[in-house]
């Protein structure tokens, strides 16, 4: 009885720990307004200054990022701004990773790209792109002492260790230069700040204006610009940023003509406010601190939703693992068509299984929450996919942990039961289950601690849990290392926790080693029964 | 006088593949009595007794009890098993319960008593093996002896018509075999059906009714005690209770 009213005790906590979490959030109601007309939902990464940022007040006229309340701001920001003004619309930022940009576009979760994309031919194979909105210049950005800071040709470039964000045009061109070693494409910008800060890579291929925010925000990078002959080839739209626009988008003429509508010192003059607006780092006083003090709130939340993400992926995986578990286990049936109905039954779980622990969650996260709404036009806000997806991915792994812990029961325990009449179902509610979950801790253990750290790639469906909360942060206040490091310390508090909270139960559902017989007798009310003796 | 049986068993066969283990056993089994079944390993007796509860599932033929048979497909298998208890070699406490709780389960979920009368009927039978200061123990802090006298209790908390035996003193040390015996003799005097399978030859020859010797498959000589281990016929029960009697 012991293992019932402990589990109980557990879901009760779990439960008032997610209604705790939910009561902290902002509610997803900002999702749901996404279908109002009003709204020009506009998808950028909010983390390429001085393009797209993310801050925490409304400062400069920034924007609110839905589901959150942290706001945008930026170049592309303004632009949105300008352009939704003219179709009577107001801005909402779906803050995306950069690959999920196009899918996020087709699948109609957001209206327009604005986030410093070129309109390359393979782009413009799935969207469409407005006229540019920016000009801008190939730069490289590298650190300031060294021998590539003097660079005046791609040629002085030779052996240096270069690398450009995955899937852009900047990545493409580092094959221009001669003798160059080609570092694999990054995620994203912060990524990259990281790796020049700490020198693993050289410098980066950038635009322009991420040279100019480089050099405002941190002191040791600078940039190189290689003008004409000296600097990469390109084709005249290579170094453009444009609007991506699902194909044929009614808006697309009205769009091209409030872009032109923009003047070249309008722009140039956004472009600058944007660079001396985007976030600075504070280096004054003790880093860890100042990174509570700053993004305390925001840190909070990401762990919120991780924990959130974790505990009811955990929690529902076990319930699915459970119930997979028992029905996989029924005994053979004697009868015909229930036979058959139990085999089919048991290939589909063992297809759900197969397919859900044989594929990355990064995949089916983007599937899912992409594909869903591509295919079948169902628009499900990100928190509740990313639940789904959390959810039945742990089912899969603790399915087959259960099955196992059940399979691990001795015979004689099933025998016994039966021989005092009790039916299958009696026997796996009373005596197997209890036995088999108690055997589970462990691996469950283990399933919500990988669950922790694993929410991580959610972050390719925009949910800002904890990883993708740091990334933002250090996006921000270019303490990329520092920053990390906060993250990774939370992680292992989390993680560490959860350990000795799962290990403090198993020891109190096992009891002690040996029975006691003094303390026990007297917690004994034993009637007194008259002694019948039968002889 | 005509005799009351509780089980007929007729053309009793039971194969496991190509190999039949029980070949065309004929048995009743009267109200009241002590049955011992003997014979050497292999020889059958614990998949007789097995099948008796259907933890296996005979091949072909019959077992009557009152007026049906139990291999009928309609046959309510629950409410049989309910009225027919098993004692394992193996103890087999339900390791996730205590004591008490191992003796309340069945009562509650298979006899739907409710969970006081149940407890009462419990600690009444716990408390006539000895195991009453133990309630709150697990399987895990308890001795083999203990176990099997728990496992003795939970089956007679049923309030049985007949008990199964399955050699309930092998799995033992020495010293504790002979305090299950006497809780076995005690049930004896109280008129509860037994049928033991067991290789305590002085034990079944002090507490039986009837003895059934066993041999590859088949019966191959029934008696009362008497009559089995003071003269018995067939020269295989012979040889085998010379071989375990000289041992004693």
């Amino acid at each position: 009885m012991h293992l019932r009213k402990y589990l109980l005790m557990l879901s009760i906590s779990i439960l008032a720990g997610i209604l705790l979490i939910f009561s902290v959030f902002p509610t997803e109601k900002a999702a749901a307004a996404k279908k109002d007309d009003k709204v020009f939902l506009v998808g950028m990464e909010a983390n390429y200054p001085p393009f797209n940022w993310t801050q925490q007040n409304k400062k400069h006229g920034a924007v609110p990022i839905q589901g959150s309340n942290l706001y945008a701001n930026g170049y592309d920001v303004q632009i949105a701004k300008k352009i939704a003004k003219k179709l009577g619309k107001r801005v909402v930022v779906v803050k995306t990773e950069w690959d999920g940009l196009l899918p996020a576009l087709t699948s109609k979760k957001i209206d327009a790209i604005i986030a410093g994309m070129t309109p390359t031919p393979e782009r413009e194979k799935t969207i469409d792109f407005t006229k540019p909105y920016y000009n801008s210049k190939q730069i490289i950005v590298v650190n300031k002492n060294s021998k590539y800071a003097k660079a005046k040709t791609l040629s002085d470039f030779k052996g240096a260790k270069l690398t450009a964000q995955l899937s852009t045009v900047q990545y493409s061109l580092i094959k221009q230069i001669k003798g160059v070693i080609k570092e694999p494409a990054m995620k994203d910008f912060a990524s990259m700040r990281v790796a020049l800060e700490s020198k693993t890579i050289d410098g980066y291929v950038a635009e322009l204006p991420e040279g100019l925010s480089m050099a405002v925000a941190d002191p040791n990078a600078t940039y190189v610009e290689l003008s004409g002959k000296k600097g990469f080839k390109l084709n005249s739209t290579e170094s453009q940023e444009a609007i991506g626009l699902r194909k044929n988008d009614p808006n697309e003429t009205k769009i091209n003509q409030i872009l032109s509508g923009i003047s070249l010192k309008t722009r140039t003059k956004l472009m600058h406010d944007a660079v001396l607006n985007q976030p600075q780092a504070t280096t004054q006083g003790n880093w860890f601190i100042n990174i509570w003090k700053q993004y305390g709130n925001m840190l909070l939340r990401g762990i919120g939703m991780t924990l959130l993400l974790s505990i009811v992926g955990t929690v529902v995986g076990f319930i699915i693992g459970l119930l997979i578990g028992i029905v996989r286990t029924i005994p053979k049936a004697k009868k015909r068509p229930r036979r058959y109905l139990i085999n089919f039954v048991n290939w589909l779980l063992s297809v759900y299984i197969e397919i859900f622990r044989g594929t990355p969650m990064i995949v089916q996260a983007a599937v899912f929450y992409y594909g869903a709404a591509q295919a079948f036009n169902i628009n499900l806000d990100r928190t509740t996919s990313a639940l789904i997806i959390v959810s039945i991915n742990t089912g899969a792994y603790l399915a087959e942990i259960i099955r196992g812990g059940i399979i691990s029961i001795d015979q004689g325990q099933f025998e016994a039961a039966s021989a005092l009449g009790m039916t299958h179902f009696q026997q796996m509610e009373k005596i197997v289950l209890p036995q088999a979950v108690r055997n589970s801790i462990p691996a469950v253990t283990n399933e919500f601690i990988v669950n922790i750290k694993d929410t991580s790639v959610l972050s390719i469906i925009s949910v800002s849990e904890l990883f993708f909360t740091g990334s933002t942060i250090a996006g921000q206040n270019f303490q990329f290392f520092h920053t990390y490091l906060t993250i990774s310390l939370i992680y292992l508090v989390l993680t560490f926790t959860i350990t000795r909270i799962f290990r403090m139960i198993e020891k109190h559902l096992d009891g002690p080693k040996n029975y006691d017989l003094m303390t026990n007798e007297f917690q004994v009310d034993t009637p007194k029964i008259g002694s019948e003796k039968e002889e | 006088m005509k005799k009351d049986y509780i089980l007929k068993i007729n053309h009793l066969k039971k194969s496991f593949g190509q190999h039949e283990v029980l070949k065309d056993i004929d048995l009743d089994i009267e109200n009241g009595e002590v049955l011992t079944i003997i014979g050497s390993s292999g020889s059958g007796k614990s998949t007789l007794l097995r099948c008796l509860n259907l933890l296996e599932e005979p091949t072909s033929g019959q077992i009557i009890y009152q007026q049906q048979n139990i291999l009928d497909p309609n046959f309510d298998r629950i409410q049989y098993r309910a009225k027919v208890g098993m004692v394992f070699q193996q103890f087999n406490l339900f390791n996730n319960l205590n004591v008490l709780d191992n003796c309340i389960v069945a009562q509650t979920t298979v006899l739907k008593k409710d969970r006081d009368s149940a407890k009462k009927a419990a600690l009444k039978q716990l408390e006539r093996v000895g195991m009453a200061p133990y309630v709150k123990a697990k399987p895990a802090q308890l001795s083999g002896g203990q176990k099997q006298r728990v496992a003795i209790a939970r089956s007679l908390a049923m309030s049985p018509d007949l008990i199964l035996f399955d050699e309930p003193t092998s799995a033992l040390d020495p010293e504790m075999v002979d305090g299950i015996l006497d809780i076995m003799k005690d049930l004896a005097h109280t008129g509860l059906t037994m049928i033991l399978v067991t290789h305590e030859m002085g034990f079944a020859r002090d507490v039986s009714d009837h003895v059934v010797f066993m041999d590859n498959g088949v019966i191959a000589e029934k008696g009362t005690a008497e009559k089995i281990f003071g003269e018995p016929e067939n020269p295989r029960t012979q040889e085998f209770l010379k071989r375990y009697l000289n041992r004693i």
